[in-house]
């Protein structure tokens, strides 16, 4: 089977002759107890027996985590393996039949509420396959999620719109930094609410890039920190009894639920449990024999005031969230007092990177870009190393086109082209209601829940940090 | 009878010399290896000698070197993950770019007919597509993730921008570039070699490709377009068939190949370090040609034979390098 991880996540130190769960290299602490001589090992039907001591002793199986994988700078592709049973449809399906789950720590715990959170990429995927308008797609998806014994379905609105906010903020931050010490590593912020360009960069380009990849955590993750921290605490339960389920566009979202910075070690839980895709939910689909069409209708959840301003909804610029337009726009108008200046994308040598800039006194005074795919991500990459990067912002996606087109979307059919489905997607994305101004419900969390913008909590419940990886010189990792 | 007349052996590199490579003129030619040294070789009046060595150009072995089309470039591949482009634009050769992006292992690199293109391939299981952007400046075009273990070797077509790859996942891969989204995609995979296969060539019309593994075969495959007389079924715009199977013939990985575009002659590089000639037969099908060995050069080298490249000017010499250490430079004589 291929991988289904994107591009960038493929290419991270793989081997020439033993297939990835062969050469895992994380070292495993065997417990052991005095003996004399070598130990004497049977192997049996149910397991490895320990017979050094005389009598059988079953040996324990070394289970590698998720949590593992990711703090390793060995393969990635073992962690598919790991993922496939923590993060899958059959994982999701028995979490609500036994409302029980097993946490990242081994912990079995109970599940008093299930929270399922919608983005809207796979959204738009579902509804494109089953022909379906957006707002009908979101009512059958709702109603399939609460068949299943979800509680609460909530769309991500909320969650995508602090993103934007944080990260018009930290650009500004950024950029005076940047402007008092020249010599700092401030500008190009990089977007981070991709997790295959966070985690490529981490484990091949450590602490070279990362100073440049905003703080700012991603949608799914402070929807993690809304349900887990907030909910949790709205509705007088232990964030652990709270089950999140996302629905994202890519499998690399699961990981990035299962890092270890979204692990709460105040509360014994992730922010987000498990991450279903649209295919999975296609596949889930066609598993009972159903259309989404059949399903019934069912409601989207505002718990979080009395206002009713849920759906899903669009932001302006591109389909992956809008954070180059949103951040550019917001620069203009705070550093530069230019209010709704037109933003002109150009491509440069492909579609997927592309400039736009903003001039003040026919001088050019901000630059960014979206560079989406892994080709791009090469080329901005060398480009910085060069000191040859113009950019003041980039928008970094590791999929071609973005998160429309992310690796676990609904895939074209034969003879379709992935340009033409990623135009129609496009299409559904610009047609989607947007927030007219600042989301209220917004502006009221800032000040009941995180105590103001720019405090500490806002700072932990908002902000993320990363971790080079070291590569490792253990033997077993040469290669000839 | 054929034979293969060795007109200079030399003592080339300290350690394994991988690969070699002629400039376009066919009176230079560059070599690699174990030493991390690229070595310019020229013929002075009794035979062939150094006349440029670059060093400090690569931290590790220098697995592949390809002078480009015009012959005024030369790019190495190497085990530290670096691709190094040499020019003299200065006066002397220098490096002056180098592709980054690899992993791990850089195996081959390869120029495409017209020189704006390069492939690299390594251990990290990609293919890389890179532009020539001019000043020294190169952009990575396309990130292949079509084999799934080690890709031994890239090589292009001779006349089309069409790019394939040998890879340790025992398949050849055929890629071509989607104009509409300007992304590289694989068009077709080659499957039948039992085990690795190593290294891969077009002939002159870039109909036919010839490869060799270590299952000790060559194969030649042949492309079909849609509504070949043959009737061979096709899916998307051709399919490559394999139409002949050399076996019997080697007895150890074979290493390299080169189909001569002048000759039409295929030479190969062993592990028993032997270097064959194979001849296609006068009265050959088209569609199930016949080969013939016409030569074998025993005790070509003293261990594995890694790489065997034909002069481009039609003067049928042939060179080789080896584990030895040594570059032997031979005549094909067919009387």
């Amino acid at each position: 089977m291929s991988s289904r991880f994107s591009g960038a996540l493929q290419l991270t130190d793989l081997d020439d002759f033993i297939t990835p769960s062969q050469e895992c290299i994380k070292p495993v602490k065997i417990e052991k107890s005095k003996s004399k001589t070598g130990a004497k090992i049977k192997i049996g039907e149910d397991g490895y027996f320990d017979l050094s001591s005389g009598r059988e002793q079953k040996l324990q199986k070394v289970e590698i985590t998720l949590a593992d994988c990711l703090a390793c700078s060995g393969c990635i592709t073992s962690a598919e393996s790991v993922l496939v049973t923590k993060q899958s449809q059959e994982e999701l399906l028995r979490v609500l039949s036994e409302r029980k789950y097993t946490d990242s720590k081994g912990v079995t715990r109970d599940v008093s509420l299930v929270v399922v959170s919608i983005s809207p990429q796979p959204l738009l995927s579902l509804a494109l396959r089953y022909k379906l308008t957006a707002q009908e797609a979101t009512r059958k998806v709702s109603g399939y999620f609460k068949k299943l014994g979800a509680d609460l379905v909530l769309d991500m609105t909320l969650a995508e719109d602090f993103s934007l906010l944080e990260a018009q903020q930290e650009f500004l931050e950024r950029y005076r930094n940047q402007q008092n010490d020249p010599s700092g590593k401030f500008l190009p912020m990089l977007a981070s609410s991709c997790p295959g360009w966070v985690c490529y960069a981490e484990k091949t380009h450590g602490s070279f890039i990362l100073p440049y990849i905003s703080s700012t955590k991603s949608p799914q993750q402070i929807q993690g920190s809304l349900v887990k921290q907030h909910l949790a605490g709205r509705r007088e339960l232990q964030p652990s009894a709270l089950y999140h389920v996302t629905l994202m566009p890519c499998y690399d979202k699961k990981l990035e639920a299962s890092r270890e910075d979204f692990y709460s070690e105040i509360y014994n839980c992730q922010d987000v449990d498990c991450v279903i895709t649209a295919i999975e939910l296609e596949q889930m689909l066609s598993g009972e024999d159903k259309s989404l069409a059949d399903i019934m209708d069912g409601e989207l959840d505002w718990p979080w005031d009395e206002s009713d301003v849920k759906g899903v909804k669009g932001h302006i610029g591109s389909g992956s969230g809008g954070y180059s337009d949103a951040v550019f726009l917001h620069a203009a108008d705070q550093l530069f007092g230019a209010t709704d200046p037109p933003m002109e994308y150009k491509n440069l040598r492909n579609p997927d990177f592309r400039e736009a800039s903003l001039e003040k006194d026919s001088q050019e005074v901000l630059k960014f870009a979206i560079a989406n795919g892994f080709r791009n991500i090469q080329n901005l990459v060398q480009k910085l190393k060069r000191g040859k990067s113009p950019y003041h912002y980039v928008e970094v996606m590791a999929c071609p086109s973005g998160c429309l087109n992310g690796g676990a979307q609904n895939r074209p059919y034969q003879g379709e082209s992935t340009r033409e489905l990623v135009g129609q997607l496009y299409t559904m994305y610009r047609e989607l209601p947007q927030n007219e101004d600042e989301n209220p419900t917004v502006s009221r969390l800032y000040n009941e829940w995180l105590s103001g913008k720019h405090s500490d909590k806002a700072r932990a419940m908002l902000h993320t940090q990363y971790h080079a990886l070291e590569k490792s010189d253990v033997a077993l990792n040469i290669k000839w | 009878m054929a034979k293969l007349e060795l007109l200079q052996s030399i003592n080339a590199h300290k350690g394994i010399v991988w690969n070699v490579s002629w400039h376009p003129n066919g009176n230079i030619f560059a070599s690699c290896g174990e030493d991390k040294v690229i070595n310019l070789w020229s013929k002075e009046n009794q035979g062939w000698a150094v006349k440029t060595m670059l060093v400090d150009g690569h931290q590790r072995t220098i697995r592949e070197v390809a002078w480009s089309p015009c012959g005024n470039f030369l790019a190495s591949a190497s085990f530290d993950g670096t691709t190094a482009i040499w020019d003299k634009k200065s006066g002397q050769f220098e490096c002056n770019a180098t592709l980054e992006g690899h992993e791990n292992e850089v195996k081959s690199v390869a120029w495409s007919p017209s020189g704006q293109l390069l492939a690299t391939c390594g251990r990290d299981k990609s293919v890389w597509v890179w532009e020539v952007a001019g000043d020294d400046e190169y952009v990575c075009e396309a990130v292949l993730n079509a084999h799934n273990q080690d890709v031994k070797k890239v090589v292009w077509h001779p006349s089309l921008e069409v790019l394939a790859s040998a890879s340790y996942d025992n398949t050849v891969k055929i890629y071509k570039e989607d104009q509409l989204d300007s992304d590289w995609n694989c068009v077709a995979t080659l499957e039948s070699h039992e085990t690795t296969v190593w290294s891969l060539t077009f002939d002159k019309t870039g109909e036919r490709l010839a490869t060799c593994s270590a299952d000790n075969t060559v194969k030649i495959w042949k492309e079909y377009k849609p509504n070949n007389e043959l009737g061979v079924s096709v899916s998307k715009e051709s399919s490559w068939k394999c139409i002949c199977t050399l076996s019997g013939y080697h007895t150890r990985t074979i290493y390299d190949i080169a189909w001569c575009h002048h000759s039409g002659l295929i030479a190969t590089a062993s592990g028993d370090d032997i270097i064959r000639i194979f001849k296609e037969a006068e009265d050959s099908d088209q569609d199930a040609p016949t080969f013939d060995l016409i030569c074998k050069k025993y005790d070509a080298h003293s261990q594995d034979v890694n790489c065997v490249k034909w002069n481009p000017t039609a003067n049928n010499e042939l060179v080789s390098c080896s584990d030895d250490g040594q570059i032997k430079i031979w005549k094909f004589l067919d009387e």
